[in-house]
């Protein structure tokens, strides 16, 4: 599957990652080497999934992305500019939601622009039209923690959208979720990104879930630091079937070839 | 039942029993039928135990305190009602507790927020934490004499402990990610503090106002005790000092029924300033 990857360089990388390592010092003296070496495009429009086991250091990668972490070495750009600060042309979906929970529904899509200044009245416009996108319409005044794990993440894609980014980072979302509503979720998800299009970033540890998802995938090799050890282009028409013969024999090349437990 | 099905000779015996059985199931299965029974026996013990004069001639009967409490709503003691004594103590607490507060609240956040002025505050904090308020009374007299200002003093100080920690703890044990999601979607440090930094520690916040608020409650009274001519401690002293038990208890009573009105108040005070407080952990 390596040729549809050669067809993707000719795309336009929307963010780079060259020579990237991350090492963490904790407790002052011990060092984490984290991520080592890290060289990867993510293309315009793409839906890249960064696959790879607990402790890969892909967590790390993404928000190294986000510019909530620095890398060690090495640079990441987006559209040819250093990311060195979190900003609003990144929004970043968590796993464990991250919601404020002292705002509604509205007030956490809005979050955002309120940040940006937008008037109320704009504010309220475009967080309704991405609470309805989500499918979440009647729930505008409901607070977090009134709401189920799948409607969360949710409010946590709508947030993330309603901020128009160039790049949406998603952080295993659906990783805290049941199987019922993960498959549920896979599907909003590429419903939801068939719609706005953009970049998008979406890191798991689910062989699965990077299948029905991903235009390409990227493996993070399991051990620390986490590197690079396998590129896969994913041709599947969507939508697509977990029982699909392609998507099978995709899932056991993958399975076999990395040496990894997923 | 099963006389109906049998033979209608032998009346069923055995039902009238079973049925008040029933009936007093029923009855203890009723947690208000427990709660009245409770209430109920312990005033009936208590009338037993002052009728028997078990702890000597110093039991009122719960009648006795009943009347007195009647009593003091209209004969003034030290020429004050009952109600102007009261509210002698509760403006006390709320100068008191409103000056430790407001000192205790912002110093608490920017402990918090800002590793210096932990540096410096925490030392002196932990120093002087451990000391019971009451352990002021003495030096707060000796510097403030025996009017309000010693008493506002021991307040303040016993409001300020629990304020403080519950700010600077709010602040700290704030979950990170929350900042990670505000600085993702575009904010400020400034924004970042307003909107996360407040907006999250706003119920340990509440929850150290809501402690030190009954915290200053029992200073008053203690500081009443030790040199006062009105409040709710001095009714107190005054009962001993008259060696009337049932003033004394009176007092008790109504002290009790405010301590709890304001803790229903803050209750509910807390459910509409942050609505959202169920969802935080613990």
């Amino acid at each position: 599957m390596e040729e549809g990857t050669a067809a993707m360089k000719n795309a336009q990388a929307k963010i780079e990652f060259r020579n990237v390592s991350k090492t963490f010092i904790q407790k002052e003296t011990q060092k984490v080497h984290v991520l080592n070496d890290i060289n990867l495009s993510v293309y315009e429009n793409e839906f890249l999934v960064i696959l790879g086991p607990g402790q890969s250091g892909k967590t790390t990668l993404l928000r190294i992305a986000g510019g909530l972490e620095r890398p060690s070495t090495g640079e990441v750009t987006l559209d040819g500019r250093e990311i060195t600060d979190p900003g609003p042309d990144r929004s970043m979906v968590f796993q464990t939601y991250s919601l404020f929970p002292w705002r509604t529904v509205l007030g956490n899509v809005e979050a955002g622009l309120r940040f940006k200044g937008v008037t109320r009245k704009k504010r309220r416009e475009i967080a309704k039209k991405y609470i309805e996108l989500v499918g979440l319409n009647g729930f505008e005044t409901a607070f977090p923690h009134q709401l189920s794990g799948g409607m969360k993440q949710r409010v946590g894609i709508a947030r993330a959208y309603a901020n128009k980014p160039v790049v949406l980072l998603l952080d295993e979302p659906f990783g805290q979720l049941d199987a019922q509503t993960r498959m549920l979720m896979e599907k909003e998800i590429i419903r939801i990104w068939e719609e706005e299009k953009g970049t998008v970033v979406f890191v798991t540890n689910n062989i699965d879930e990077a299948i029905y998802l991903a235009d390409r995938i990227v493996i993070l090799e399991g051990k620390l630091p986490g590197k690079i050890s396998g590129e896969y282009k994913v041709n599947l028409p969507r939508p697509r079937e977990h029982t699909d013969i392609e998507f099978l024999k995709l899932r056991k090349e993958i399975f076999n070839s990395t040496e990894l437990i997923l | 039942m099963a006389s109906q099905t049998g033979t209608t000779t032998i009346p069923n015996r055995r039902q009238p029993p079973r049925r008040l059985i029933k009936v007093l199931f029923s009855a203890f299965g009723n947690r208000y039928f427990l709660y009245t029974l409770s209430v109920v026996m312990f005033l009936t013990f208590w009338d037993l135990a002052a009728v028997q004069k078990i702890l000597g001639n110093f039991l009122p009967r719960p009648i006795e305190v009943l009347s007195q409490l009647m009593s003091l709503n209209t004969e003034p003691l030290a020429s004050k009602t009952l109600f102007e004594h009261l509210w002698a103590s509760i403006h006390r607490v709320l100068i008191g507790w409103a000056i430790g507060v407001s000192i205790a609240v912002p110093l608490g956040i920017f402990m918090g927020l800002n590793p210096y002025v932990r540096a410096i505050v925490k030392p002196v904090f932990d120093l002087l934490k451990p000391m019971p308020p009451i352990s002021w009374i003495s030096l707060s007299i000796l510097w403030f004499g025996l009017g309000e200002e010693s008493k506002v003093f021991i307040i303040a100080i016993g409001s300020f402990v629990p304020c403080i920690l519950n700010s600077y703890n709010g602040i700290r044990l704030i979950d990170p990610a929350l900042y990670d999601a505000a600085r993702m979607l575009g904010a400020s440090r400034r924004q970042e503090i307003v909107e996360v930094g407040f907006f999250a520690s706003a119920p340990a916040i509440f929850a150290g106002l809501q402690i030190s608020l009954s915290i200053a409650w029992s200073c008053v009274l203690a500081a009443e005790l030790v040199g006062s001519r009105s409040g709710m401690g001095f009714i107190i002293i005054l009962g001993m000092n008259q060696s009337s038990p049932a003033l004394i208890i009176a007092g008790m009573v109504v002290i009790a029924i405010t301590a709890c009105l304001i803790s229903v108040g803050m209750d509910r005070l807390e459910n509409i300033v942050c609505p959202w407080k169920r969802e935080l952990p613990q």
